[in-house]
């Protein structure tokens, strides 16, 4: 039995290997309407079509489908979609009407489709040979970066341009058009350096959580990551390499210049970030210890229940291939979304911490975190380095590039990251549902 | 006798009294530091033989002591 639906249709080995669609039609077409066009009225003027059965005729919109079969159309009014029986002709005239434009979206033949089944005899051999092989080529124990031949899948490499980090381009921000324009994005860290001539102009609030310290970055890391997460679109003499480049800026230090904290500022950073209303709260810092650490676990579902993301870095605590590490607090809290790091041909990086069993311990996507350019406190400028604290702002910057697209917070903003990325044939232990990507 | 500086999460009954809920482990020794409502935490330093009785404060979930963070230096190609 042959496969069959939408427009990959079925396929089946011919003469030549390669898959053939095979879709099976009924000679109908199915007609979708814009949002708020009015079906029965656009058929009649774009068509002329005049016998139409409607479901919200029938009781509780359940069409007796044996009574519709004389009508040239059935209309689908929850779903703004009409199934139509016209001649070819008729319905390229209907296309090009006067009626159809802003009211018709698109029409495409009506597909006929079958219960799945298991592929013939022949198709089954074929199929359990191709798994073998990918099996042995795509080993999950031995995918290190470095052990090409066992990170099999498709074949991916970026490399930093003059435009473009090479995170930017994998992660497609290079071709999208959004900005992040408005959304908060906290980023608790080392702080800032305001001085650094990209960051001009731009919307920023800082506050230091660390006693007897100003706002200010002497470490480094801190800028580095609010630099991935929304450094500028066009920053002077240098590529691009940040994310949300129209976001306001919440820069909370919790971390001194020696690049070291504690709960107590830590969570008045995320109580600050959550009483400002920040969509994305980045945290590239953490523990390694194997268990979620109770208070980051509270301040992490309120957090999240408040519409404020709490996005954190998985771990470098691996050294892979032999030590896959594991994720440490505050990422393994159930209610804070943890990242891991990707090279530059997607790969799991060496140091990028594997998936913990218990609840809350999993790596939920991954962001480029190997080589990383972003910008440094002055007069250094620039620097690169790795690590999931990379990785991390990638997809902070990410999440307000959706969140201003979709409306999204919380919850919905976490479902849309692991929803629009991209699935790595990579273990999930270690890149949860994929590298995570923009949108156009 | 070490003191430790601990946090104390507070449950979602008590998070609308979550001052009366500081106030209450003031009087079992904890030096209150901060009252973080947004979160509902409350931060502050203890002696390390009372770390068990402000457990039992109403509303408390759970106290832990503070988990110390540490990046590698500015210069780690790895961070």
């Amino acid at each position: 039995m042959i496969e069959s639906g939408s427009s990959s249709g079925g396929w089946e080995a011919t003469g030549s290997g390669s898959p053939v669609s095979t879709a099976q039609t009924t000679g109908r077409y199915v007609v979708v309407f814009e949002d708020g066009a009015e079906p029965q009225e656009t058929l009649t003027a774009a068509a002329g079509l005049s016998s139409m059965a409607d479901s919200r005729d029938f009781d509780s919109q359940a069409m007796d489908m044996a009574q519709t079969e004389g009508s040239e159309a059935t209309v689908f009014a929850e779903l703004g979609i009409a199934v139509v029986a016209i001649d070819p002709e008729r319905l390229g005239a209907m296309q090009t009407s006067q009626a159809a434009r802003g009211a018709i979206v698109d029409v495409a033949p009506e597909l006929i489709h079958h219960v799945l089944t298991e592929p013939a005899d022949y198709l089954r051999g074929y199929r359990d040979g191709v798994n073998d092989l990918a099996g042995r080529l795509g080993g999950d124990e031995d995918e290190a970066a470095g052990d090409s031949a066992a990170q099999a899948g498709p074949s991916a490499s970026f490399a930093d341009n003059d435009e473009f980090t090479w995170g930017l381009q994998a992660t497609r921000v290079s071709t999208s058009s959004r900005s992040g324009d408005g959304v908060k994005v906290a980023v608790l860290d080392t702080g800032l350096d305001a001085t650094h001539p990209d960051f001009v102009g731009r919307d920023i609030t800082a506050a230091s959580f660390i006693p007897g310290a100003s706002p200010h970055d002497g470490h480094g890391h801190g800028t580095h990551c609010i630099g991935t997460a929304c450094g500028p679109k066009a920053p002077s003499g240098s590529r691009r390499y940040g994310v949300a480049y129209e976001c306001d800026i919440f820069t909370g230090k919790v971390l001194s210049d020696e690049g070291s904290g504690s709960d107590a500022g830590i969570l008045a950073g995320i109580n600050w970030a959550v009483a400002n209303d920040c969509a994305v709260i980045s945290m590239s810092l953490g523990a390694d210890i194997a268990r979620p650490h109770p208070p980051y676990s509270t301040a992490g579902r309120r957090a999240l229940a408040r519409g404020s993301l709490i996005i954190a870095a998985a771990g470098n605590n691996a050294n892979r291939p032999g030590d896959k590490g594991f994720v440490g607090a505050p990422a393994n809290s159930p209610d804070i979304l943890a990242v891991g790091a990707l090279d530059s041909r997607l790969r799991v990086a060496r140091f990028s911490a594997r998936s913990l069993p218990g609840r809350g311990g999993q790596v939920d996507v991954a962001g480029p975190g190997v080589d990383v350019y972003s910008s440094w406190p002055m007069p250094t400028r620039y620097h690169t380095i790795s690590g999931t604290s990379m990785a991390t702002p990638h997809v902070a910057g990410l999440a307000a590039l959706w969140s201003k697209a979709t409306g999204r917070r919380g919850l919905e903003l976490w479902a849309t990251l692991a929803k629009e990325s991209r699935r790595l044939p990579r273990p999930s232990v270690d890149v949860g549902s994929g590298l995570s990507l923009a949108g156009w | 006798m070490a003191r430790v500086s601990v946090s104390c999460s507070v449950d979602d009954e008590h998070l609308p009294s979550i001052g009366a809920v500081a106030e209450a482990l003031r009087e079992r020794g904890l030096d209150v530091a901060q009252v973080l409502d947004g979160v509902g935490v409350i931060t502050g330093e203890v002696a390390d033989d009372r770390r068990g009785a402000l457990q039992e404060v109403p509303g408390v979930l759970s106290v832990d002591a503070d988990l110390p963070v540490q990046l590698p230096p500015p210069d780690s190609p790895v961070q």
